[in-house]
């Protein structure tokens, strides 16, 4: 049975971006989705992370002080079951797959519109 | 150093295209492209952003535009906050979107930075940029803008 709610991290060094995906979590077909926190840089992140432990991780790859790719390997080390979904303009297929390599569970391409983000979240949990 | 060729420079118009095209549902338009040369200055605007290169190239690649176009940009992306903070990430974001579809046009041997932003300062890109570096001016609804492409390969 699929769970009533999931938690939701937003880890992006862009405040437009942190602010774009927490605004298109208002829409209704993500009424399931609760944001808990919004991080800057990975070191941020970890922080937030242990202590949320959430289910989902939005997570930007060319980052400040740690990359989404070291990030996301010591997510997964601490929590396996969480879902992380690597939201990058680097759209190379290498990057993608260090990522999934790591334990990401999906890769969406920025520039982004927001049917793009929907859809990556909807397939996310349900996967 | 690499000569840039027709397709490198789709590469980097694609991306601010694609830029415009998912965040607005408009195109951006070409409106010249040309060699940064003795007397021929890159056109700049408010508000520039660039990536630094590294790996098998050096150099970097900047974008930049006028408040105006920005804080329209944020407008029609539903943000509330058009401080000049915001309208600096902004200008980064799309710098970011830039080299992103660079790497992916010139390979993984391209590595890139995170965005460094600022408010233009005058002549500070024409003393920064090597020479035959180019420039392209694009357009989006009434405002310019221009992406700099300054990229060498080492040998």
């Amino acid at each position: 049975m699929m769970k009533k709610e999931f938690t939701l991290l937003i880890v992006d060094d862009s405040a437009i971006i942190r602010s774009r995906i927490a605004r298109i979590l208002s829409d209704p077909r993500l009424g399931f989705i609760r944001m808990t926190g919004m991080a800057k840089n990975g070191m941020d992140a970890i922080t937030q992370f242990m202590q949320q432990t959430p289910d989902i991780v939005t997570m930007d790859i060319t980052m400040p002080e740690m990359d989404g790719v070291e990030c996301t390997e010591k997510m997964i080390a601490f929590s396996p079951n969480c879902s992380i979904l690597v939201i990058s303009a680097l759209s190379d297929k290498a990057t993608a797959l260090k990522t999934l390599k790591k334990g990401a569970r999906g890769f969406l391409y920025k520039p982004f519109t927001d049917e793009e983000l929907i859809a990556a979240f909807l397939e996310l949990v349900h996967s | 150093m690499k000569n840039i060729d027709e397709s490198d420079i789709h590469s980097f118009v694609n991306a601010v295209s694609g830029f415009f095209l998912q965040v607005t549902e408009e195109k951006v338009e070409i409106r010249s492209a040309y060699l940064v040369e003795d007397g021929i200055k890159p056109t700049t605007f408010e508000l520039t952003s660039y990536i630094t290169l590294s790996g098998n190239y050096t150099g970097r690649i900047y974008f930049s535009a006028p408040r105006a176009l920005i804080a329209h940009l944020l407008l029609m992306m539903q943000e509330p906050d058009r401080s000049e903070e915001r309208l600096l990430d902004a200008v980064g974001e799309i710098a970011n979107t830039i080299s992103g579809n660079a790497r992916k046009h010139f390979g993984e041997a391209m590595e890139v930075t995170v965005p460094v932003t600022q408010a233009t300062k005058p002549d500070w890109l024409e003393k920064t940029v090597s020479p035959r570096s180019y420039a392209i001016l694009v357009k989006w609804k009434q405002y310019r803008a221009s992406v700099i492409v300054d990229i060498q390969t080492i040998e």
